[in-house]
């Protein structure tokens, strides 16, 4: 079988191609939507931190948590569900025990902390949450790495230096900037 | 020298090969999944298929998940070491220019 350069060159960039684009397909098959859930969760929790009584945006809170971790974990187990693999513990049921784990972590960490107040509260949740997004992005797709990063070195400057609309610029920028990239994955992978 | 293998050569099955070869050893590709990924239809896959699979070169298997058939394809052993071996050979022909 002989064939020219130029043909060699098309099938080189055919196999390239296809490579790629089946990395991309499985290792974006899920994570947009934890970035959806999560982005909603924050937009929500935070706008009742900013408008709320503080004890009733706290059980708000821990609704929302608890709501977002039994989501994460049926996200987490439905992922890749176009691939199978002969290994018993799927990688999927590893990032819901993962996302299950990190909650014990982030609730034990506030219990070991008591008493808090909210915007600590908040900055706990939002630390073990980026931790959780960072993992994820080195093991699905690297470039949301970046994005984890931004968002922590956001939380932390609102945190710091803007205490008084802290809950506001976490609903809207971390939040809404969150649905946002969940959105923009979804679309361009 | 890696010669160049005239069952994978085909665009398609190309392409099939190379979906396949990125995954895990021990992972393989539902059907649908993969023909989403081809963009090609039902027919023409299954065609190509059984092709590579006479060959060797893939396995094919069925699977009840939920209540539902899957089919799963993955790629054998030796289809990845002829995939590799044709990819050498391209990429000899195109040192050569």
């Amino acid at each position: 079988m002989n064939i020219s350069p130029t043909e060699a060159e098309e099938a080189l960039t055919a196999i390239q191609t296809m490579m790629q684009k089946t990395r991309r397909a499985i290792s974006s098959s899920g994570a947009y939507k934890f970035l959806i859930l999560w982005g909603a969760i924050w937009m929500v929790g935070f706008l009742g931190s900013q408008f709320l009584p503080k004890e009733i945006a706290g059980y708000v809170w821990i609704g929302l948590d608890i709501l977002g971790g039994i989501l994460s974990a049926i996200i987490g187990i439905r992922m890749n569900r176009g691939v199978r693999t002969s290994v018993p513990t799927s990688s999927g049921k590893r990032i819901a025990i993962f996302w299950l784990l990190l909650f014990l972590y982030c609730f034990a960490a506030v219990a070991v902390a008591w008493p808090v107040d909210g915007k600590q509260l908040a900055m706990f949740i939002i630390l073990f949450v980026t931790v959780g997004w960072i993992a994820m992005g080195l093991l699905l797709s690297f470039a949301s790495v970046w994005w984890g990063l931004a968002l922590l070195g956001l939380s932390l400057v609102g945190y710091f230096l803007l205490p008084d609309i802290f809950y506001l610029l976490m609903a809207f920028l971390g939040g809404g900037g969150m649905i946002a990239l969940g959105i923009y994955v979804r679309n361009r992978w | 020298m890696a010669e160049l293998n005239e069952t994978i050569h085909q665009t398609v099955r190309l392409r099939i090969m190379a979906a396949l070869v990125t995954l895990e050893t021990n992972e393989e590709l539902e059907f649908t999944y993969l023909r989403d990924l081809l963009e090609v239809t039902d027919g023409n896959l299954g065609a190509h298929l059984r092709k590579l699979e006479d060959a060797g070169y893939i396995i094919i298997n069925k699977a009840f998940v939920e209540r539902k058939p899957r089919t799963y394809v993955s790629a054998t052993t030796n289809g990845r070491k002829v995939f590799s071996e044709h990819v050498a050979a391209l990429e000899a022909i195109l040192k050569s220019k």
